[in-house]
Formats: structure tokens, C-alpha cells, sequence
């Protein structure tokens, strides 16, 4: 991305320019403006480091000229099916549609957006930003075809008959890493993609309105440390709950950028590091009673020059909570790969992929995401659609 | 949207619906179901697919009101659309094709176990149905039950109609009569739990069909996490058929009576309501327009 010209465009006022710059290459520019990873921050080589992330979320936020919105044009290309409208399929479909091929999203959901309508809570990436953004998708003439799930309503051979050319399965890591806690199947436990899939699902988003249609008690203990226990911990604190995020480690080692550390603190998140649960207590009705956890401390450092961590001795302490929600990771769902005869996985379930075309084993079917990488930031997932992208031009016009 | 066609009131508080879903119908076979949302915003809902009508692009449903959301779908009318059915989910159950199979269900599970009756029965198979309820009233499906079984058994716990009985007490006998080659059983986690019991006992081959909380049907979430053989599956992906004698009941009932007693107290206030929306704030708009 051309970032040094789309700081200059906006130093001089053209934001229209500047967003038309940013979006040439970033599909996603007022998501990516909240909740990017910002790598490109930590290598600034300017004196005083600037602020991409907010500056492109301030083009992509202050552009707004309804004159140019144009009826969607109208490929002509081969056509093309992309599974799942996450981040990956999205930045795919864009880079595709822009190749002038005729692109076709399938959603299971009643809406595009994939993890970043169901996964990530309104409050970081508002619901009305993203229908911007996947209309200025749709404006290229991709289509959404929501309400169908490939390999159940439709099948990939029946897609193939239909004359899609080529396959692009972006289904993401969304299924959890079941956590083996003792206590883990008693009511009120719920894993972090549940919590924020309901969160979102329903309408409890208008936290201040709604109830939530789930069973959330006063106290929570959100494990984990990545951004979806982070995300877990903000929105419960905004349900009025007393929140607080155990983990193992220290505060500095969490996964997360450190402003939304510093929200989440401020919001009201106490942070409990160099905490391990052991078991989660049910009460009489077998539902959470208390959260069992034993304290950590650093002991030595071992061969790779990480700190390992021991039990403290006679640490043993219970913290009084009505609910647990884990969020210590995700796996691909497995649902379309099984359905799929002949598509080799690895171990972990991700699908393998050909390192230099990006082909799976079946002819015509290419992977992109998460779903071959298991996890990663937003980033990693929009550009591995974009190589994806290229992977299937370069395949139809061999 | 999806269009309701035909709605049908079967017995007091369950509602049978007919909606237009050709994509789905032409897909789903028994044993599989589908996740509605009644109105943008709910939540999603797993039905068992009663029926599917391939040339008309019908799909049935049956549910009892319980909760929020199948009170909200139940007062759908003819005419009216479902926003959002998504399906059709889950793995279709194993068919056999030839011996003799007891298919045994109480309440509700009368309505999810007679297109497993209908489809053995198609294959070659010998179908012997039991069905229990609490009173007349409350028995479904009577009709359609001895239709699709070569005989059908019918108890009710107060005795209102036909016998005496519990359903279980006819397996019984019937196991020690006859050489039985699979069991098939739904209905509430208890019933599932003892009929599970006596089926180990004689070492026949026994299969139910699981209904979990879900939230989005499609192996995301983790609500529907059971525990099988040991091992923690998903019953949005890998069932909802498992296998009677490796499924852990004690697991999986801990966590659904829970959800059961929840489920009453759902419609709740919220605690945070304001008393502003609704009539009141348009009159206090509608009085500050005048005003200006």
C-alpha cells in the first residue's frame, strides 16, 4: 500500500484521493483503521512515529460522496466462487473483481462479513462502517449469496456443474479449541466465540436496551489473552458485569495492541496475570459456583530464551464467579472440508496447500485465510485472499 | 425471506409450519434439520425437517413453544415471512435396509422420529413404533405414525387414550418377544437415558438423536459440544444422530436442564430498561416539533 501518498493526499485535504488510493489496494479501510494489527507503525521510519491505522480510519470514515455511488458494474470474466465473506474472501473477491472476473460470495449467515459481523463486537468495528465497505466491494459487481452454505445447501460439485471455474474456500478458524478444565460442561461456561457470536447474533449489541437472551451472572472470568478474551471482557463490562480477564502470563506478553490493553482497563477489565485455572466449581444447580485458580511465577529461563512459568506452592485460591467464558484459541470448522472427497488436510485441521501455487490437492479449489494458517491477525487473512487471488488469475489463464 | 404456506395447529402450544425453502428441500433427507431466525435480530433456532416436498419446494416443522423465540414463531401466520432458514444441517442418519427396528419417542420426538420411521420403512425395513405422551392432548402425529409403521404402540401416562402406560414397558416386552436389530430413540433426555439402559443390557445396537442449545448451527460456536465415546463433538456437525451406548447423558443433561429451567425465566425485564422508546418518545417528539 502506498502509504506515503495517502498521507500526503490527506495532509492536503483530498481525502476522495486519498481513499480511492487506500481502497485500490485495502478493501476493508475503515475496518482495518480500527482493529489492524498496524505493523506498518512499529517500522515507521519517521522521527515521531505516525499513526496509520487512525489516519486511514479518518479517510475512510470522512470520505462520503454519495455522487459516486454508481450502480455495480458488470463483469464479463470467468466466474468465480469464493466460500465465506470474512476478511480473506472479501479481500479475494476484491482483488478478483478487479482482474475483471465475475465473483460470487456464498454466506451462510443472513449478512456478509463473516467474523467481523459475528465475531467482533459493534463497539470496535461498528456494524454501519462494514456495510460501507462491502457495498464498495459489491460496487465492482461481486455477488452475495447469502443464506446458503456450500456444502450443504449446495455442494462444491454442484458448483463446479453450474460453471464456476475456480473454488476459493475462506471459511476461517471459527470453531474453538475445546480447553480440557475440569468442569468445563456445567451451565453458565461458554467459550469465547459462542459468547460474542450471541453477543452479536441477537440484538444484546444495544447493550444499554437489551438483555441478553443468555445466562450472564454479576461476576465473569473471562481466560484467555488474545483479542477474542479481550473482546469477550469489554462487552460483558458493558452488559454492567463485573469482569475480570485471568490469564497466565504477564500483562505485557498478552497478543493484544497495547491501546486496547489500556481501554480495556479503563473501561473497567481487572486484569489478573500469572493466574492458572484448575477447575471450574459448579454449585447446587450446576451452574458456575467459583473459578479455582492457582498463582504462576516465573521460575527460569529455558533453551529458547523464554521465561518458564511454575506454580506458586499453597497458592490455591477460589475466585467467586457466576460465569466463565474461555477463549484460548480456535480451530478451522470442519464441516465443508469433510463434505470435500479428495481434499487433504494437516494434522491440525487447516487445509494443505500447495506453497507455490496455492492449490489444495483437488483440481480447481484454492484456500486462503485462516483456514490454511489456523490463526493470525486480520492482516495475515486479507493478504493471503489477495495471494489466493492471484493464485486463481494465474491458474485460468495458464 | 421464506414464505409460511400452511400453518397447522397440532396440539396445544405446537404449531406445525410449511414454508417455502425449494433449496432446502431439494437437499434435505431425514434426520437432518434446519436453523431458523423468526425475525432479524433473534436468536437462531435448530428444528428437526418434519417433511420436505421436493416438487412444491416445501419444508415442515413441528416445535412447541417454549421459549422467546418459538413463541415469536408460532404467532407467524399464512402469509407472513421467516427471515432467515438456513439448512439443511447436520448429518442425515443411517439407514438401514433390511431387519427389524423399533423407533421409540415421547412428546415432541414423535414429530422428529417419523421421517426416520418413513425412510426405514421405504428402505425394506420392519418398523415397529411406540409412542408415549402425558395425556390425549398432548399425542401427536397419531395418524401419520401408523402410516409409516408396520405397527404402532400408543400409551399415555394417564391413561386418556388407548392404554395405561409408559413407553418404555412396551420396549421391554417387545425385546423379549422379538429378535430387535436397532433401536431408534428421541425424546427428552431421561427417557433417551432409560431406554439407552435396557437396550445395553440385551447388547442391541441403539442410536438417538441429540437436541443441544445451539446457537449458530454450523460448528462456530461450541454450545453444542457433547461429550461421545470420550471424545468432545459437536452435534451441529457431527450429529445429531450418535451413538445410543457411547453418548455420556450425565454430561449432557448438566448442562441442558440448566438451559431448560433458564428458558423460563427468558422473558424477563431487562434491568437496564429506561422506560423511554415506544409511544412516549414519539409524543415528546411530536410536542417538540409543534413547539418549534
Amino acid at each position: 500500500m502506498d502509504i506515503p501518498g495517502f498521507v500526503r493526499f490527506i495532509r492536503e485535504g483530498q481525502l476522495q484521493s486519498a481513499y480511492k488510493l487506500i481502497t485500490e489496494e485495502n478493501c476493508l479501510p475503515s475496518v482495518c483503521g480500527r482493529i489492524c494489527s498496524a505493523p506498518c507503525e512499529n517500522v515507521c521510519i519517521e522521527s515521531n512515529r505516525i499513526s496509520v491505522r487512525a489516519l486511514e480510519r479518518f479517510a475512510a470514515d470522512s470520505y462520503r460522496s454519495p455522487f459516486l455511488r454508481r450502480p455495480p458494474m458488470k463483469q464479463r470474466g470467468k466466474k468465480i466462487a469464493i466460500i465465506g465473506s470474512g476478511p480473506s474472501g472479501l479481500a479475494a473477491a476484491h482483488s478478483l473483481a478487479q482482474k475483471k472476473y465475475q465473483v460470487t460470495i456464498f454466506e451462510a449467515f443472513d449478512k456478509p462479513g463473516g467474523v467481523l459481523r459475528y465475531g467482533v463486537p459493534e463497539f470496535r468495528v461498528p456494524k454501519k462502517m462494514l456495510d460501507n465497505d462491502i457495498s464498495q466491494i459489491n460496487n465492482l459487481g461481486v455477488q452475495i449469496k447469502t443464506h446458503c452454505f456450500v456444502g450443504q445447501t449446495i455442494t462444491v460439485d454442484e458448483l463446479f456443474e453450474d460453471g464456476f471455474a475456480a473454488i476459493l474456500i475462506a471459511t476461517g478458524a471459527g470453531t474453538p479449541k475445546f480447553m480440557d478444565l475440569p468442569g468445563a460442561n456445567i451451565a453458565g461456561v461458554y467459550y469465547g466465540e459462542e459468547f460474542l457470536m450471541r453477543v452479536n447474533l441477537t440484538r444484546a449489541n444495544i447493550f444499554a436496551r437489551y438483555n441478553p437472551s443468555f445466562i450472564l451472572g454479576d461476576h465473569v472470568a473471562v481466560i484467555g489473552s488474545g483479542n477474542t478474551a479481550l473482546d469477550c471482557a469489554r462487552a460483558a463490562v458493558r452488559f454492567g458485569r463485573e469482569v475480570s480477564l485471568v490469564f497466565r502470563r504477564t500483562e505485557e506478553e498478552m497478543r493484544v495492541k497495547e491501546i486496547e490493553r489500556i481501554l480495556g482497563k479503563e473501561e473497567g477489565v481487572h486484569f489478573e496475570p500469572l493466574i492458572r485455572p484448575v477447575e471450574i466449581l459448579p454449585d447446587q444447580n450446576n451452574f458456575v459456583g467459583g473459578l479455582k485458580c492457582v498463582r504462576m511465577d516465573y521460575a527460569d529461563m529455558d533453551s529458547t530464551g523464554k521465561w518458564e512459568l511454575i506454580e506458586v506452592p499453597d497458592s490455591v485460591f477460589e475466585m467467586n464467579v457466576d460465569t466463565v467464558i474461555i477463549a484460548v484459541g480456535h480451530k478451522p470448522n470442519s464441516l465443508l472440508t469433510h463434505n470435500i472427497s479428495g481434499l487433504k488436510l494437516n494434522k491440525s485441521g487447516t487445509i494443505k496447500i500447495d506453497e507455490d501455487d496455492g492449490t489444495t490437492s483437488v483440481e480447481g479449489i484454492f484456500a486462503s485465510g485462516n483456514v490454511v494458517t489456523n490463526a493470525g491477525p486480520l492482516l495475515h487473512a486479507m493478504v493471503s485472499g489477495k495471494h489466493a487471488a492471484d493464485d486463481i488469475d494465474r491458474y485460468l489463464k495458464k | 425471506m421464506f414464505e409460511i404456506k400452511n400453518k397447522i395447529i397440532l396440539a396445544e402450544d405446537i404449531k406445525r409450519l410449511d414454508v417455502y425453502a425449494p433449496d432446502i428441500a431439494a437437499k434435505s433427507l431425514p434426520g437432518q434439520f434446519v436453523s431458523i431466525c423468526p425475525e432479524e435480530g433473534d436468536e437462531r433456532i435448530p428444528l428437526t425437517v418434519i417433511d420436505s416436498d421436493f416438487n412444491k419446494g416445501m419444508i415442515s416443522i413441528i416445535f412447541r413453544e417454549c421459549g422467546s423465540t418459538t413463541k415469536k414463531l408460532g404467532k407467524f401466520s399464512i402469509g407472513e415471512k421467516v427471515s432467515s432458514i438456513l439448512g439443511p444441517l447436520g448429518l442425515p442418519a443411517r439407514i438401514e435396509s433390511k431387519g427389524l427396528i423399533v423407533c421409540i419417542a415421547t412428546d415432541m420426538g414423535t414429530a422428529q422420529i417419523l421421517p426416520i420411521c418413513r425412510a426405514h420403512r421405504k428402505a425394506g425395513c420392519k418398523v415397529i413404533g411406540i409412542i408415549g405422551a402425558k395425556t390425549k392432548r398432548q399425542l401427536l402425529l397419531e395418524a401419520q405414525m401408523r402410516l409409516s409403521c408396520d405397527k404402532l404402540h400408543v400409551r399415555t401416562e394417564d391413561g386418556s387414550y388407548v392404554k395405561r402406560g409408559v413407553a418404555t414397558d412396551v420396549l421391554k416386552s417387545i425385546l423379549q418377544e422379538k429378535k430387535v436389530d436397532l433401536v431408534y430413540v428421541i425424546g427428552s433426555i431421561e427417557f433417551m437415558q432409560s431406554v439407552v439402559s435396557i437396550s445395553k443390557k440385551q447388547k442391541i445396537k441403539t442410536r438417538v438423536q441429540l437436541k443441544p442449545v445451539m446457537v449458530d448451527c454450523m460448528g462456530m460456536c461450541g454450545a453444542c459440544r457433547v461429550k461421545v465415546g470420550g471424545e468432545m463433538v459437536l452435534a451441529c456437525c457431527d450429529g445429531p444422530e450418535f451413538d445410543g451406548h457411547k453418548v455420556d447423558f450425565d454430561d449432557f443433561s448438566l448442562r441442558q436442564k440448566a438451559f431448560e429451567e433458564a428458558g423460563t425465566c427468558q422473558n424477563s425485564k431487562s434491568p437496564f430498561s429506561r422506560k423511554n422508546g415506544g409511544a412516549g418518545i414519539l409524543t415528546k417528539l411530536f410536542s417538540d416539533i409543534i413547539e418549534k
